[in-house]
């Protein structure tokens, strides 16, 4: 029996289930291995009592995301965080743990907002175990493919511990701090090909620090091209606010 | 009938719920509910580096984030006084257009049809219509792939920074595109004729229009803000003198007026305020689609979204022909970081996208706003829905749930834009 497949979001901009839609060469042989059973963006129909398969985007920042999240786990043998906001809390994150009453107020002003159970944005293995990770921001559809057939084979999760700088020699791509510019790509988990980097774009990390990363040792180089201390911390604080970046 | 509550609306982008109170066949009250939890981005600039500004706001919305880049840019280069240059502004203008094929193929396809041939989504089409789903995905595709080859990628391009671009296309790749773009004419035109063959109730909106208007373009990328029945025009920077925006007990998202009217944005306005722009394709796929101008059904946002796929893929490969020809650079040139203040927008798939920012003399964000076009038409889809559920109270609760989810759908709303 094709496994039933739910897709679900919290707190994220859609833009990884845009990427979904975008996989227009594979998406309809995708649809052919598993039984759809849930995706609010691109299906009507309630969210069913059992399923196999969580597709699950976006950061936890309310109560109900918890509640929910706790009930996926119960049900769904596999749950696979997809993109940035899921795997490592990403631009959400910025908001961070604290004044969040001063955000509200410059935003809705006096304003009757609603908060309710609004709780520090996180990724969602804040609250259950996750068993397969696509990060990025937004998802790589190749890499996404290639985590599904891992799930759909029982192979186990193979998320690449090592840090970007090796995708850009692979790339022969000009080291951003060998033009005094600071790239995060340092201490950004690879697996994305380093496509920003080969556009012109220095990293900005959106696929999380890698295990492997050396902050310390990156701090040193960047002092060394001559990057204001503080920026390579700052910059981290675009996706990476809300994982704890030791000295 | 008595309390109707359509939880997670489907085929939309993000999470709203429509609430309908009916009594005896009278709808007593009618709300759409955004269930977005607040997103807080006017914060996350505020202290932040301007160039930060593009990337983060850029995550508003995955659907339309060519637009908020550039939007997000246009406007820090009014703040800091940087010029860009032609070869810019049409590069600008294809990865805007490349979103509107992407946008406007998945919308149409993916999330509007099934409404209109009664399937829960477009799926099963492939075997019974495999010509439709083919043709829905060549669009999607070709938009995607000229957000790519101009933004580097089809969701958060890349390539786009304050000042012009840090990488181009080929001049081989850009021909290449030319040739494709001219060669959707059919899909786009058959995508009139389809959306045209669907019926739809005849309904007339109540509020204001408002759309980009530029010189001789049909504007998507600069101009001013015109209003179809105040007839004013107004510099589009200065969106916070004449857009009101109020906070509502029910939903994240604020409610906008106009002059105390809720108002439109979104293809009915663009082709309303610019149909004398609309190029050649375009006029043969307004003929094509039997609508007269100027429309007030908000239901023919589909169909119009369909004659803007025609005008683009042309207008597209106009612009791909100029850029082989014209030379320049779109490479950004030094600026100085100073002090200032600016707004901007651009048109969005779904309507027009304001941001304003405030920058101090070191660079850094002290004041961001962004009003986007969902948040826009919010009132006004409220306002429809209240106007259009009595007439359709003595329906079976079925088609009365469709045709509201129709009338919503229409809109093409973004709820995560619109709790931002």
């Amino acid at each position: 029996m094709a496994p039933r497949l739910v897709v679900l979001s919290l707190a994220s901009d859609f833009g990884c289930q845009v990427q979904l839609t975008n996989m227009t060469d594979e998406l309809l042989d995708v649809l052919g291995l598993v039984e759809l059973s849930y995706w609010q963006l691109a299906t009507s129909g309630h969210m069913p009592a059992d399923y196999d398969v969580a597709i699950v985007e976006g950061a936890v920042t309310t109560a109900e995301h918890v509640e929910l999240l706790a009930s996926v786990r119960e049900k769904a043998a596999v749950v696979i965080a997809m993109g940035a906001c899921a795997n490592i809390g990403g631009i959400p994150g910025i908001v961070g743990r604290s004044d969040l009453e001063g955000r509200y107020a410059l935003v809705y002003g006096s304003g009757p907002a609603v908060a309710e159970g609004r709780r520090a944005p996180l990724p969602i293995d804040s609250v259950i175990t996750v068993d397969y990770h696509v990060p990025g921001c937004p998802i790589d559809t190749a890499e996404f493919l290639r985590v599904l057939s891992h799930v759909l084979l029982g192979l186990s999760d193979r998320v690449p511990d090592m840090a970007m700088c090796a995708s850009c020699k692979t790339n022969e791509t000009v080291c951003f701090f060998d033009r005094g510019q600071l790239c995060l790509g340092l201490v950004t988990r690879a697996g994305c090909g380093a496509r920003c980097t080969s556009l012109g774009r220095a990293c900005t990390g959106c696929r999380g620090i890698a295990p492997d990363a050396n902050l310390a040792s990156a701090r040193e180089i960047a002092a060394r091209a001559g990057v204001r201390a503080g920026d390579l911390d700052d910059a981290l604080r675009v996706y990476n606010a809300m994982t704890e970046v030791h000295a | 009938m008595a309390k109707l509550t359509i939880e997670h609306v489907a085929r939309i982008e993000g999470h709203g719920n429509i609430t309908v109170d009916v009594a005896d066949g009278v709808v007593r009250d009618i709300r759409m509910d955004i269930v977005e939890p607040a997103r807080f981005f006017e914060s996350m600039v505020v202290g932040r580096r301007f160039d930060d500004a593009p990337l983060i706001t850029s995550r508003i919305c995955g659907i339309c984030s060519p637009n908020h880049v550039l939007t997000s840019i246009k406007a820090l280069e009014v703040a800091l006084g940087v010029e860009v240059s032609d070869r810019t502004r049409l590069l600008r203008k294809l990865l805007v257009y490349g979103s509107y094929l992407q946008n406007h193929a998945t919308h149409l396809y993916i999330l509007a049809a099934p409404d209109y041939v009664g399937l829960p989504n477009v799926f099963p089409l492939a075997d019974s219509h495999p010509d439709i789903v083919e043709r829905a995905l060549r669009l999607k595709k070709l938009g995607n792939d000229l957000t790519t080859l101009v933004g580097g990628r089809p969701v958060h391009p890349v390539t786009a920074v304050i000042g012009g671009f840090t990488s181009e296309p080929e001049a081989e790749a850009l021909q290449g595109y030319r040739d494709l773009l001219l060669g959707v004419a059919q899909d786009a035109l058959a995508t009139v004729e389809l959306f045209a063959s669907f019926p739809v109730p005849d309904f007339r909106t109540a509020g204001e229009m408002l759309a980009l208007t530029a010189g001789d373009d049909y504007a998507i990328y600069d101009g001013d803000t015109a209003a179809l029945e105040a007839g004013w025009r107004r510099p589009c920077g200065e969106y916070r003198e004449f857009i009101g925006e109020t906070v509502v007990g029910h939903s994240n998202a604020k409610h906008s007026t106009v002059g105390g009217r809720p108002f439109l944005v979104g293809s009915v306005a663009r082709a309303n305020i610019n149909a004398d722009k609309l190029n050649d394709a375009g006029r043969a796929a307004m003929a094509k689609s039997g609508l007269t101008l100027p429309t007030r059904n908000p239901f023919h946002m589909n169909v119009l979204q369909a004659v803007e796929l025609a005008d683009a893929s042309a207008r597209c490969a106009g612009y791909i022909e100029r850029l082989l020809d014209m030379g320049g650079s779109s490479i950004p040139e030094p600026f100085r970081i100073r002090a200032g203040e600016g707004g901007s927008a651009t048109e969005a798939p779904r309507g027009t996208l304001y941001h304003s920012y405030a920058v101090d003399d070191d660079g850094i964000v002290t004041r961001g706003d962004v009003i986007t076009p969902t948040a826009q038409n919010l009132a006004n889809i409220e306002a429809d829905m209240r106007a259009f559920a009595p007439t359709i109270a003595d329906r079976s609760t079925e088609v009365f749930t469709l045709l509201v989810e129709e009338l919503v759908r229409s809109y093409d709303p973004c709820l995560s834009c619109a709790v931002h």
